[in-house]
């Protein structure tokens, strides 16, 4: 007992000082820290939204249609006289959400499959690879679409599917592969070294080596993998609102940019503006700060500089 | 400047992320055609950078030369442009690596990357530059070579990927050879056929050959002096008579005492009590003295680094705690090496 | 040649067999019978017969057990499970909801539109990121290099709606450089498809350039690199000789990863530049919830991928030395 304990000790003691290693590291960089900070704002912003202290009145109408940008309007105004600004922000509530949730649930399969693919090997493995084979082999946007075709208007354990709940079910059930592939390839090279095998030789039961043992030590790799990964929800999000299958009834970028597609007719640029900006600062810190996690916790990555 | 190569007070330094690195800290050393110089320690200690500086081949924006000179036949180097630094490496000047597994392009054949260099730097039609390929594969020893210029590294086992390194660097006799650890990847019995290859190569060639290894046993082999670097530095310089005779640094003893002997079992590199120390936080004073068996608690070897001094004729060092390195003259480079001038 | 191609195809059936399970559990088990959708709710009891029929759903759905108990084996397996199984397999198809006609004719109609686009578009995507990869690696380190990363980032943050938009508005509409839409067979495709093509491109740019750079970086960093420039090569040559052929290794392995890139792509500019290809066929089925057409899109789809991935590992045997055939 007090052995396993120490064993775990030693693999879990590694790791946070991995951790503690890389946060410094992150610190260390200007472009990082802003980074950090935009995406905090943007929390912040969606946290708002669902206080209601944020963009409540997203739908009043706050002058005339068709407004440019200007000290009177801000962003702007659509074809309803709303004002883009307060859309914008609004619309960070539902981006966030969805990217999150779709996060929440594609690790919740991704992980647990890898581990035990990576964990038992044999059939089981097998099975769990043949899955994810045959999910990877039908192009992502077909996928999502044929889920979201079937999903929607269904209930799930009555609860009624639709708006967002579809656009982030739908993401987060076709987009675990990467990551189950991910772990299941480091459960592999782990499961035969010393720490998992001195759990094993104390009698740990195998769910205790998986979750206490091998998966703290394969952690950040779900980190790196989902910092990069929340960009493509986004972006997914954005395509199924703009496709008329995420929410409706609130303004997410998706939907503005289809509100947009009409407006640019008449010369109205700025709600694509908005929603892009939008998109594109979000997911340009995003990236930055997925990037730095990666070269930060990878240790391949830092072994390379030798 | 009469050597053939020489450096002089060469510093190498490397920005990583963690800070500084001094690989490289005032080293000067020379060869002359015919002659071999060994250079030994453990590894890390800056035998390799050393070496890549002299070819011109720090990685760039990271790493930096920022001392010394590079004397070969008259000109320095480190003052040459790109484009004629090119002319001399590879040509007349030549390296080859450690890792014979990694360091040929594994999806060239051996003979396209042969010819690649032979064609580089002499005027030859493609099928003349074949035959010299084959030839110099024949010359280093390559069983059924007109065959094996066609085969990948990968159809090749590791003494035979050595060879084919050693061919390519030959191919257009230079006239300095820079071995990194040749052998070091290799096996026992692989290892004495190549080093037995590179003394007949060279005794043949009148080439000076520069052999990095961390193996006493390599440099008994096959050197004429010996240089001993231990954390970025040059702590003793001699020929190998007098190293094998009487080695007087503490550290150049460790390695001594470390290797095996006859009837002892064989103990590891590490019978040097401590480990290497790291190059962002070199130890002050003299950088081996939380190691050393004599100078630990000394307090001039604690705060002040010791130069090299000419302690007796052909024999460079730097130690406190050496007999009569006070009264010796600095000097980096060891003068009237006995061998040198009898053999010369 | 032939036997690697023959047990590479034969890895590939558990995946098409694990589609067909899956668009079965998709479109038959979860919705169950769609016949009232399809019929409206005033339709009459032959309708809806008629058109549960058409679709298969009057057949039990895993087995007739009473067949098989009455010893018809052929007939037990009259079931929409096995039909499922075999029509998709045989590509027979059934007809479209909306346009009544059999999908994989519409299929097969279609895809010369769908390919003329995504052809040039792969391509062009690939040729450009590797050129101005190796120009990135090339100046690694320097603010060249540092600049292009970062425009590379930025460049992928963007989401490729805005690009679409912003091209046809302002390149197509406002500029007139490019018709705003439309499309024809033959050689004035190419005017049709030129502006979609490349806002395709500069959508997919960052983030092939950013990988590609890093797949050049890491075999710079090889030993042989090293042993390439002591023998006294250049820059230029070591990058476009020796880093790029084992360079194209990685790259090529990933490029049936581009597949599914090449689909969105298809599906957005499809849809508003006009084309007639499959990716407007896919989104025009998906919102008049045409369902056999999403399912045969589905499978089509993904047997081109498995397709793709043999292609790949061909290729990739061929570039590659150390990778024998047999
Ligand atoms: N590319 C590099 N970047 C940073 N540091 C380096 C690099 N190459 C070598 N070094 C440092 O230089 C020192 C000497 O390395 P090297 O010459 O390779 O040692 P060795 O004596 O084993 O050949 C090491 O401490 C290493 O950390
Ligand atoms: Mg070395």
């Amino acid at each position: 007992m007090t052995e396993a304990a120490l064993t775990s000790d030693i693999a879990v003691g590694k790791g946070r000082s991995l951790w503690a290693d890389a946060w410094r590291r992150l610190l260390s960089r200007k472009l990082v820290v802003a980074s950090l900070i935009v995406i905090a704002v943007f929390v912040m912003v969606a946290l708002g939204v669902y206080a209601g202290l944020i963009a409540r009145d997203w739908s009043e109408p706050v002058g005339p249609r068709y407004q440019r940008p200007s000290l009177e309007h801000g962003f702007g105004t659509d074809f309803l006289g709303r004002s883009v600004w307060r859309k914008t922000l609004y619309g960070a509530k539902i981006s966030l959400t969805v990217a999150f949730l779709a996060s929440l649930i594609s690790i919740c399969i991704g992980l647990p499959l890898g581990a035990i693919a990576g964990y038992f090997k044999g059939w089981i493995d097998e099975l769990i690879v043949w899955l994810f084979t045959t999910v990877n082999s039908i192009p992502y946007i077909i996928l999502i679409l044929a889920f979201a075709f079937v999903l929607q208007g269904k209930t799930l354990f009555g609860y009624p599917l639709r708006g967002i709940s579809v656009v982030y079910l739908v993401i987060g059930l076709t987009s675990w592969v990467g990551l189950c592939r991910l772990i299941r390839g480091e459960v592999l090279k782990h499961r035969d070294r010393d720490y998992v095998m001195a759990a094993r030789a104390y009698g740990c039961s195998r769910s205790r080596i998986i979750l206490g043992h091998v998966i703290p030590n394969v952690a950040h790799l779900v980190i790196i993998n989902f910092s990069l990964r929340f960009v493509s929800f986004i972006h997914a999000e954005v395509i199924l609102s703009f496709l008329g299958l995420g929410v409706k009834g609130e303004p997410s970028w998706g939907v503005m940019i289809d509100d947009a597609r009409q407006e640019l007719y008449r010369g109205c640029w700025w709600q694509l503006a908005a929603a892009t900006l939008a998109i594109g600062l979000l997911c340009l810190a995003l990236n930055i700060v997925g990037d730095a996690l990666r070269d930060a916790l990878d240790p391949k990555l830092r072994q390379g500089l030798e | 400047m009469n050597d053939l190569l020489q450096i002089r007070g060469l510093c190498t330094e490397f920005r990583t992320e963690d800070g500084l690195v001094r690989a490289v800290d005032g080293v000067s050393w020379q060869v002359n055609p015919g002659r071999t110089l060994g250079i030994v320690g453990e590894s890390g200690c800056g035998k390799s950078v050393s070496a890549l500086s002299v070819m011109g081949l720090i990685p760039k924006p990271s790493g930096e030369i920022v001392g010394g000179q590079v004397w070969f036949k008259g000109q320095d180097l480190l003052k040459l442009t790109e484009r004629q630094i090119r002319e001399i490496r590879g040509n007349e000047i030549a390296m080859i690596f450690q890792e014979p597994m990694t360091s040929l392009n594994p999806v060239f054949t051996v003979g396209n990357q042969i010819v690649e260099a032979i064609k580089l730097h002499q005027k030859l039609r493609t099928r003349d530059a074949w035959d010299l390929a084959v030839e110099s594969l024949q010359r280093v020893g390559v069983p059924s070579a007109a065959e094996r210029v066609y085969a990948y590294p990968h159809q090749l086992s590791g003494g035979m990927r050595q060879r084919v390194m050693i061919a390519m660097a030959l191919s257009c006799h230079p006239a300095v050879l820079i071995a990194d650890e040749p052998t070091t990847a290799l096996d026992v019995t692989i290892q004495a056929q190549i080093l037995e290859l590179l003394r007949r190569l060279q005794a043949g060639e009148r080439m000076a050959l520069v052999l990095i290894t961390h193996d006493l046993a390599v440099i008994a082999q096959i050197a004429h002096t010996v240089a001993v670097m231990y954390a970025s530095r040059i702590v003793e310089y001699t020929s190998v008579e007098a190293l094998f005779d009487q080695p007087l640094h503490p550290y150049t003893q460790g390695l001594f005492r470390s290797l095996p002997r006859l009837g002892q079992k064989k103990r590891r590199l590490d019978a040097i009590g401590g480990t290497v120390p790291n190059p962002l936080a070199f130890p002050s004073g003299c950088k081996f003295h939380p190691r050393c068996p004599l100078g630990c608690d000394d307090k001039r070897c604690q705060s002040v680094e010791p130069n090299l001094r000419l302690i007796r004729p052909g024999h460079v060092l730097a130690c406190f705690k050496a007999a009569g390195y006070e009264d010796s003259p600095p000097c980096d480079i060891p003068t009237q090496a006995p061998t040198e001038v009898s053999n010369g | 040649m032939v036997s690697y191609i023959i047990r590479r195809l034969l890895y590939a059936i558990p995946t098409i067999l694990g589609v067909l399970l899956i668009t079965f559990i998709l479109f038959n088990l979860i919705p169950g019978d769609p016949s009232y959708d399809i019929a409206g709710k005033s339709a009459s009891a032959e309708t809806i017969a008629e058109i549960r029929r058409e679709l298969g759903f009057d057949k039990p759905r895993f087995l007739d057990t009473e067949a098989l108990s009455q010893g018809r084996i052929a007939a037990a397996f009259d079931s929409q499970f096995f039909n499922h199984f075999r029509n998709t397999l045989t590509l027979n198809f059934p007809r479209s909801l909306t346009s009544h006609e059999p999908i994989w004719d519409e299929i097969k109609s279609r895809a010369p539109a769908s390919l003329t686009l995504a052809a040039p578009m792969f391509i062009g995507l690939i040729a450009t990121s590797i050129a101005i990869a190796l120009v990135v690696a090339f100046a690694r380190g320097s603010w060249v290099d540092t600049i292009l990363v970062f425009i590379c980032v930025v460049g992928m943050s963007i989401p490729m709606l805005s690009y679409i938009l912003f091209g046809q508005h302002y390149l197509a509409y406002e500029l007139g450089w490019f018709p705003i839409l439309g499309y024809e067979s033959g050689m004035q495709a190419f005017k049709y498809i030129a502006l979609p093509c490349l806002l395709g491109i500069a959508s997919g740019l960052g983030s092939y350039v950013r990988f590609y750079r890093t797949v050049m970086l890491d075999e710079m960093r090889s030993d042989y690199v090293r042993t390439a420039f002591a023998k006294g090569l250049s820059s230029p040559r070591v990058l476009f000789k020796h880093v790029l052929k084992n360079a194209m290794i990685p790259i090529i392995t990933t490029l049936v990863l581009s597949i599914p890139f090449l689909f969105l792509g298809s599906l957005l500019l499809e849809r508003f530049f006009s084309i007639p290809g499959m990716g407007s066929y896919f989104l025009d089925a998906f919102n008049s919830r045409d369902f056999p057409v999403i399912n045969a899109m589905v499978f089509t789809t993904s047997l081109l991928y498995v397709l793709g991935q043999l292609v790949t590992d061909i290729c990739y045997a061929l570039v590659d030395p150390r990778i024998s055939l047999r």
